[in-house]
């Protein structure tokens, strides 16, 4: 089993991958590692936060592993693709790839993780609609509590440096 | 007729209160203002700003909808989770005031939609909430102030 390290703000998680139910969404983020950018905190799906990708690093991949419904639990992360026709509103602060397609590293660090809008929200929800992409990849077991709050603080304080790398065997 | 003032960080923006439709939350709202704290972006509902309100008495349900719309002000009772991770267990919801500054929003409660009380719409300054907003959530988030507004516009 594969893992992640997750750096924000001198904070520290790790995540187990789940190479033997998303082989190839866990392959094909393990890839793109390592990648770093600043954290946004979620508006919809509350005590997330979120890293997006861009430019070479942008992941298109296809859903994969089972249906969730609902279930999304602390310490989840998730690959998140989201259309460009589920781009909404004006939008006045964001950059034009932004407004377009997005594509991101999700990491729920609290309860209620997921909940909110996104929760019952068609269009956001489920993949029968195919406007967006959201596989479970990996799993943050014990929420260290100083990297949860560094999450919550991202809300607050706004962006946050956050590093995804490999957590090879001699990390 | 009474508008008022609000400010978040450096935009201003003015808001009609709906005093026919809600007489007592307006009066209420009136004998509250001016209004200060930490303001806080949503996030469950989208695009919401609010601030958590200090009120010993219960508001009590007026003009409500559950298809709030960009500039609305809105008084509700947002559950406690939303708010703060960790909070006194007898508490199950805080009294906010909050405005819609964008489209693609909704006001949720942990299992659905929440109905909300209209007391104003937001009628000069909406574009400008939608600017400050979003540049709070990158920056760090400051305090918003809901003040009466003077004939002229100033508070």
């Amino acid at each position: 089993m594969r893992k992640l390290l997750f750096e924000l703000g001198g904070t520290r998680a790790v995540a187990e991958m789940h190479d033997d139910v998303v082989p190839k969404t866990c392959d094909a983020v393990w890839n793109v590692l390592p990648v770093e950018g600043m954290a946004i905190h979620a508006n919809w799906s509350s005590r997330e936060i979120m890293l997006h990708l861009h430019g070479e690093n942008i992941l298109r991949l296809p859903p994969e592993g089972p249906v969730r419904r609902g279930t999304t639990a602390p310490g989840d992360i998730v690959y998140f693709w989201r259309s460009p026709q589920m781009s909404r509103g004006k939008q006045l602060a964001y950059s034009s790839q932004f407004q377009r397609e997005l594509s991101e590293l999700a990491v729920f660090y609290g309860d209620p993780a997921g909940g909110g809008l996104a929760a019952d929200d068609p269009a956001r929800s489920g993949r029968d609609s195919n406007l967006q992409v959201a596989t479970l990849f990996a799993t943050i077991i014990d929420i260290p509590k100083e990297f949860a709050q560094k999450c919550e603080e991202v809300r607050h304080n706004g962006l946050q440096r956050l590093v995804v790398r490999r957590l090879e065997r001699s990390a | 007729m009474t508008r008022v003032k609000i400010t978040l960080g450096s935009a201003e923006a003015f808001a009609q209160l709906e005093e026919k439709d809600a007489p007592k939350a307006t009066k209420w709202l009136k004998e509250m203002l001016p209004i200060e704290r930490q303001a806080m972006h949503s996030m469950e509902n989208g695009r919401e700003v609010y601030v958590v309100l200090d009120a010993s008495d219960r508001i009590e349900e007026e003009n409500q909808t559950i298809y709030q719309t960009v500039g609305d002000l809105i008084v509700y009772y947002k559950p406690a989770i939303f708010v703060k991770p960790e909070w006194p267990r007898h508490i199950r919801d805080f009294l906010v005031i909050g405005f819609i500054y964008e489209r693609d929003s909704a006001i949720r409660g942990m299992s659905g939609p929440l109905a909300t009380n209209l007391v104003g719409k937001i009628t000069e300054g909406i574009d400008a909430l939608a600017r400050e907003a979003p540049r709070m959530r990158r920056e760090g988030f400051g305090k918003m102030r809901v003040s009466l507004a003077l004939m002229n516009g100033s508070a």
